[in-house]
């Protein structure tokens, strides 16, 4: 298609204020991460002029910047140097273990929901999918006694268990409906090549599919990256992830904007880290060449 | 190399009944091709002798044994799919060799059959691409070398030409014929297009609404049509037909449609007298000719290269003839056209039936 010059300037600028209309509240959330104090309520905002400091991520990560790496230093309120580290911790440790599950569960479910006939395939998918149907909130206080009676309160395990459960149904669809679209006769052709269902699985199917577990697997670690609900009333003072704590510093006396801001962005750097190793296998086009067109 | 029998095979899925009551042996070495319209069963039938499907009831044997109930790998058997089915995240060696690695043989002996595969199919230079970087040709041949390095006892293609165009599709034709006979294996070959029929065949099984119509050598179908259904599917373009009479005159007996009269060959001379019938005249097998008995409206004179096919009317049927180039007519006048007696085919008007 030929465009004039006039014509592709109304599309660029175009797409530079949509760009701009999603990554504004991003910036504008991260600046208050290096602002201090009155800075961050001046009126009118200060969006490029401001005085930067990195004062509210050394009071929540207890690092010191400038005077060198974890100079000891007075302690904080609420709770002392490095305080916020582990929690960052745990929300890797919880969202990636999260992941590994649901992905590895949904991934031979779906396949098999997929491929092979058994009763009642057709109404699984639906009964999968109604667990997600229920508030979450109708089921926290059941949650509650029975992760204490089964030793799972305050444990990774736990936490891993429960936000992986929650992710499976709809990874369970998900993937799905990626392997419905790779063709059974590719599964067939193999067959007749000798190969048996987990080999298939495991040199054909996998790898045409990975794209899709991927995109999945992008999801399910965001999820449990910002899952709040369960985290709070299954978890005391063995672990917490980052959305519960950063609810912490609204207090009574005040909320720490500048603190919630450092630790959410600084929350953002792992979930980027994830889904930019991931991203490699979001590739379009699975089946790309396999079949006639 | 095997014999391939079907007997009393059935077949439906749900209420639908796709296959029905299908007699069919294939001898050993024969290279058969299933023809029939989209949707007669072919592609089932033929998923059914790779154990894809479960015979739905009769006897399946391969080489003598009942294979109803055999699992696909244990079959011996090499299938060509309808859409290729290559693994597109294996290259082209790997495609090929798959089989092999699966069986575990030695890369030695992999090797050198996955070279010798494409050598005889002209991919020797693909050997290290991906599937998605090769044409729609080449692809069909890494589809066919996945079969030729199984050394299988059966070969089943289905439909592999449908998507080629028209000039690789007919060398692909004759490739497929000299492959299968070099490996000299058995060979059930469907499509729906029946010139790849005629001209690859050994013998062609006709199918119509999961039944076998007629089986016969493509000289066989061509000449000696066993049904309307035949004669009409077979042969391009397609068989004229005109609906009469048979009319006796003394010993004689005639084809009468309106004004138009043929005479028809002695052995029809015990027919019965005002029998209603159909009568197929092959546009190929008529001659322009002044004294000719047919008498067509020419509407349209199409050119095709070689000969021109003339469209008229002869007593309100659509009637085409193949002439040569360059012979003198203009639509919109009268033509004459002469037959063969022995050249008309005779069906019952009921039954379709060839008397
Ligand atoms: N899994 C299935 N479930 C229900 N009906 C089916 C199934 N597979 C095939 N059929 C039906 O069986 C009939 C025969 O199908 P088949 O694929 O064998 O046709 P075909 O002769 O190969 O046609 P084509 O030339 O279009 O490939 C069709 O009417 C089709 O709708
Ligand atoms: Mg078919």
């Amino acid at each position: 298609m030929v465009r004039s010059k006039s014509q592709r300037m109304v599309r660029m600028i175009l797409a530079w204020i949509v760009v701009g209309l999603f990554f504004f509240p991003l910036y504008y959330w991260m600046t208050v991460a290096f602002k201090e104090g009155r800075e961050i309520f001046d009126i009118p905002p200060r969006v490029f002029n401001f005085t930067p400091t990195m004062k509210n991520f050394e009071e929540v990560f207890g690092i010191s910047f400038g005077f060198g790496f974890g100079e000891q230093r007075e302690v904080l309120p609420g709770g002392g140097n490095w305080y916020m580290t582990p929690r960052l911790l745990d929300s890797i440790i919880i969202a990636v273990g999260s992941t590994a599950l649901a992905i590895a569960i949904s991934t031979f479910a779906s396949y098999a929901l997929s491929r092979m006939d058994f009763r009642g395939r057709h109404h699984f998918v639906g009964w999968v999918l109604s667990t997600r149907m229920m508030p979450p909130v109708a089921v926290a206080i059941p949650m509650f006694f029975m992760f204490r009676d089964f030793g799972l309160m305050d444990t990774h395990f736990g936490i891993i268990l429960i936000h992986a459960l929650m992710n499976l149904p709809l990874a369970v669809l998900l993937l799905k409906s990626f392997f419905d679209d790779i063709p059974r006769e590719i599964d067939e052709s193999a067959i007749i090549d000798g190969a048996s269902r987990f080999l298939i699985f495991r040199r054909v199917v996998f790898p045409m599919a990975k794209g899709g577990i991927a995109a999945t697997a992008v999801l399910c670690f965001i999820f449990s990256w910002t899952e709040f609900l369960f985290v709070l009333t299954l978890t005391q003072t063995g672990l917490k992830t980052v959305p519960v704590v950063a609810s912490t510093f609204v207090t009574s006396t005040g909320t720490a904007w500048g603190n919630m801001a450092a630790l959410g962005t600084a929350a953002m750097i792992p979930a980027f880290i994830f889904i930019l190793l991931v991203q490699k296998q979001l590739v379009r086009g699975l089946t790309l060449g396999s079949l006639k067109q | 190399m095997a014999t391939v029998e079907y007997q009393k095979i059935g077949k439906s899925f749900g209420t639908v009944v796709v296959l029905n009551d299908l007699d069919l042996t294939i001898n050993e070495g024969e290279f058969v091709v299933l023809l029939g319209a989209s949707g007669c069963g072919k592609t089932t039938l033929l998923r059914m002798t790779a154990g894809l499907e479960t015979v739905g009831s009769g006897n399946l044997s391969i080489d003598g044994r009942r294979v109803n109930d055999v699992h696909p790998r244990d079959r011996d058997i090499a299938m060509v799919f309808q859409n290729y089915a290559l693994y597109p995240t294996m290259k082209v060696y790997d495609n090929i060799a798959f089989s092999l690695q699966v069986a575990k043989r030695p890369e030695q002996e992999i090797r050198a059959k996955v070279d010798e595969a494409a050598s005889v199919l002209g991919l020797t230079p693909y050997l290290g691409r991906y599937p998605k970087e090769l044409s729609g040709g080449q692809r069909q041949r890494v589809a066919m070398g996945r079969a030729m390095v199984r050394n299988a006892k059966v070969f089943l293609f289905d439909e592999p030409l449908s998507n080629l165009d028209a000039k690789l599709r007919a060398h692909m034709r004759v490739e497929i014929r000299q492959l299968h006979d070099r490996l000299a294996a058995t060979t059930i070959y469907v499509t729906h297009d029946q010139i790849e029929a005629m001209t690859m065949a050994d013998k062609i099984v006709l199918m119509h609404e999961g039944r076998i119509i007629q089986v016969g050598k493509p000289d066989d179908l061509y000449d000696i049509p066993n049904s309307k259904y035949v004669a009409d599917f077979i042969g391009s373009p397609t068989m004229n037909f005109l609906d009469g009479q048979l009319r006796r005159a003394g010993k004689k007996v005639q084809f009468v449609c309106g004004d138009l009269k043929l005479s028809l060959p002695a052995g029809f001379s015990d027919q019965q007298d005002g029998r209603r019938v159909i009568c197929g005249i092959r546009p190929a097998d008529v001659t322009l000719s002044a004294k000719g008995e047919i008498t067509g409206e020419l509407s349209l004179i199409e050119k095709t290269g070689a000969d021109m096919q003339l469209h008229t009317t002869v007593e309100n049927h659509e009637f085409v003839a193949i002439v040569p180039r360059g012979v003198d007519v203009a639509a919109g006048t009268s033509v004459h056209f002469a037959v063969q007696a022995d050249k008309l085919h005779i069906f019952d008007a009921g039954t379709e039936l060839r008397i």
